[in-house]
């Protein structure tokens, strides 16, 4: 298996040339190079990683994709590879490289409203605080959803949180 | 009309349509052109899991469907980043959830690649011998959940009894019933228990029967078939622009195994076919997992037949502790225990992508290693998320009876699909 180095602005191209020879794209996931060696000397420091297949000659092969500038950003190959819809909507979640002409690039493991991008190594584990806000019981915002037949003062925010010393307290 | 307007009148729509009884599902409603935007899940009986559709509806009839996923989303390919290379496997094994020893396999396959190093011909066949056997577990709950959905309840316990059998199996050899972490880089954790033998004999013996009972059950079932047949169709260039792998794939024409076509472990030394079928329904899928099946169950014969003697996992004391016997003997063992087990042990930097075929298609694994003892980068390509996509090629235009039969027929597991 072979490993090339492609430029985000050759991608697209290449994506339909190898499209026409008959290459299927099977992956596409995104790096993060922060901690890897020679990080430093290179001018990137995402990109995306495509697993290919070509089935008539049993071939595969990997591509390497850099994204470019502030944010990252690779052209998107959606209208070559059609599974790329939901591997770049991935890639922009979990590590915030845009893709553009993309129809509908959005969050799609992490909630809508998250901020960062997990994946990415300098948002660790442990590193960065989660405030776990307090989530209302329906979410009356949403439509299709009403606090129908609900009393109105139900204190949403308290549902399923322990309080040991309530317990304790009636112990004694 | 502002935009905001528009969702303040849509939401009264709402409100008077569920005063008026008519569900509480209902998303949105135009009364022009009497289409409905509907929301589904995440919490269904036939979502098989917490996926939540969009569905536009015209009556009955699908316009639209659009898959929303993440709600099992644990951030599994992060949590590999902070374990080792031989602990990474204990996450890795609960992605897809109900095929453990295949996310096993191709981490550790991958693992292997950068390690550059072999696996004993005995640790080969007890890999090849549990994947098999999960296969054939995996088809049985597809199978089971399958007929459910389509009204046929009595399936669903068969295919979970003889699954019980199988993962009894599993119990014995690995100690758990899921979540195995039995496949590790260089082999596999354990040798097979004395009595295993004995208990393939058991499943062969039995499980013949059984599939030919499954056959009776619905391949024949006027209910079964008219409710399959044309329906959920996709055609084989539409799977390779979405990427689908595996049984669904197969079932539309395209003859592709990876253990015949890519052959890993001793795959090559077995004796076996690939079901086809050209259809591209529903239908065709159930048709190719049940022939699956049959080839599984010869191919654990095969392997319980072959399977060598010696090491079942790769001895070399940088990469394996050392057995308790010599422990207690060497000081050296020890230490190599002690290092094993606190640290780890460093991979060469560089990057290894392995797939290996699941009962969902294509699983791979890609590592990158930056010559740490942790995985740089662990990620899973994972065939129900990308099987998924197929879903709207398959709904659009059909009915919502039908929308279930596409579910079930793509055997999506959101664990594997959320990561």
């Amino acid at each position: 298996m072979s490993i090339e180095v492609v430029d985000a602005r050759q991608w697209v191209e290449r994506a339909e040339s190898m499209r026409a020879e008959g290459w299927m794209m099977l992956d596409l996931a995104g790096l993060d190079r922060l901690g890897l060696d020679g990080a430093a000397e290179r001018d990137h420091r995402f990109e995306i990683v495509c697993q290919l297949v070509r089935r008539d000659v049993k071939q595969r092969t990997s591509l390497h994709v850099t994204a470019e500038g502030d944010p990252p950003t690779i052209p998107s190959v959606t209208h070559v590879w059609g599974l790329a819809a939901f591997a770049e909507r991935e890639a922009f979640d979990m590590y915030g490289i845009h893709f553009e002409g993309h129809e509908g690039l959005s969050r799609i493991l992490m909630p809508d409203e998250w901020s960062g991008h997990p994946l990415r190594k300098d948002y660790g584990v442990g590193k960065i605080t989660i405030d776990f806000k307090p989530q209302p019981f329906l979410q009356t915002d949403t439509p299709g959803q009403s606090t129908h037949g609900l009393a109105s003062d139900v204190e949403l925010d308290a549902l399923g949180q322990i309080k040991p010393a309530d317990d304790e307290a009636r112990h004694e | 009309m502002s935009k905001t307007e528009k969702r303040i009148e849509e939401h009264d729509i709402v409100r008077r349509l569920e005063d008026e009884g008519h569900g509480a599902y209902v998303e949105s409603y135009d009364p022009e052109d009497e289409r409905m935007i509907i929301n589904m899940g995440p919490v269904h009986p036939a979502t098989h899991g917490v996926l939540r559709l969009l569905l536009e509806l015209d009556g009955e009839t699908v316009i639209e469907c659009k898959p929303i996923i993440g709600y099992l989303h644990t951030g599994m390919e992060k949590e590999c980043e902070d374990q080792n290379w031989r602990s990474a496997v204990t996450i890795v094994t609960r992605m897809d959830y109900l095929s453990p020893f295949f996310n096993e396999h191709a981490y550790s396959m991958a693992v292997e690649k950068l390690l550059d190093i072999e696996v004993p011909p005995r640790g080969r066949y007890i890999r090849m011998l549990m994947s098999e056997l999960c296969r054939i577990t995996s088809h049985l709950v597809q199978f089971g959940t399958q007929g459910l959905d389509m009204g046929a309840m009595s399936v669903m316990f068969y295919g979970f009894r003889e699954r019980e059998l199988i993962v009894d199996f599993f119990e014995m050899v690995t100690g758990l019933r899921m979540n195995h972490g039995f496949i590790v880089p260089g082999g596999v954790w354990e040798d097979l228990p004395d009595g295993w033998e004995e208990a393939i004999d058991g499943i062969l013996e039995v499980m013949p029967g059984r599939l030919r009972e499954y056959q009776d059950l619905l391949s024949e079932n006027p209910i079964f078939i008219e409710r399959t047949r044309g329906v959920g169709l996709i055609t084989a260039e539409q799977c390779d622009d979405l990427g689908v792998t595996g049984p669904i794939a197969r079932a539309s024409g395209i003859d592709w195994d990876l253990r015949r076509d890519e052959p890993y472990e001793a795959y090559e030394d077995l004796a076996f076919e690939v079901p086809l079928q050209h259809q591209g329904d529903v239908y065709a899928r159930y048709q190719v997992r049940m022939a699956e099946m049959g080839q599984s169950l010869d191919l654990v014969a095969q392997i319980a037949d072959k399977m060598p003697e010696g090491d079942y996992k790769n001895m070399d004391p940088k990469l394996t502790p050392p057995p308790r016997s010599e422990m207690n003997r060497s000081m050296e063992a020890v230490i190599h225990h002690f290092k094993l087990v606190t640290q780890g042990y460093p991979v060469p930097p560089g990057e290894a992508y392995s797939p290996v075929e699941s009962p969902r298609g294509e699983l791979g694994a890609y590592v990158v290693s930056d010559g740490g003892a942790a995985p740089y980068r662990c990620h899973v390509r994972d065939p129900s998320f990308y099987n998924l996509q197929s879903l709207p090629v398959m709904t659009r235009g059909g009915l919502v009876a039908d929308l279930i039969a596409s579910i079930a027929s793509i055997d999506p597991i959101m664990g594997g699909v959320d990561r």
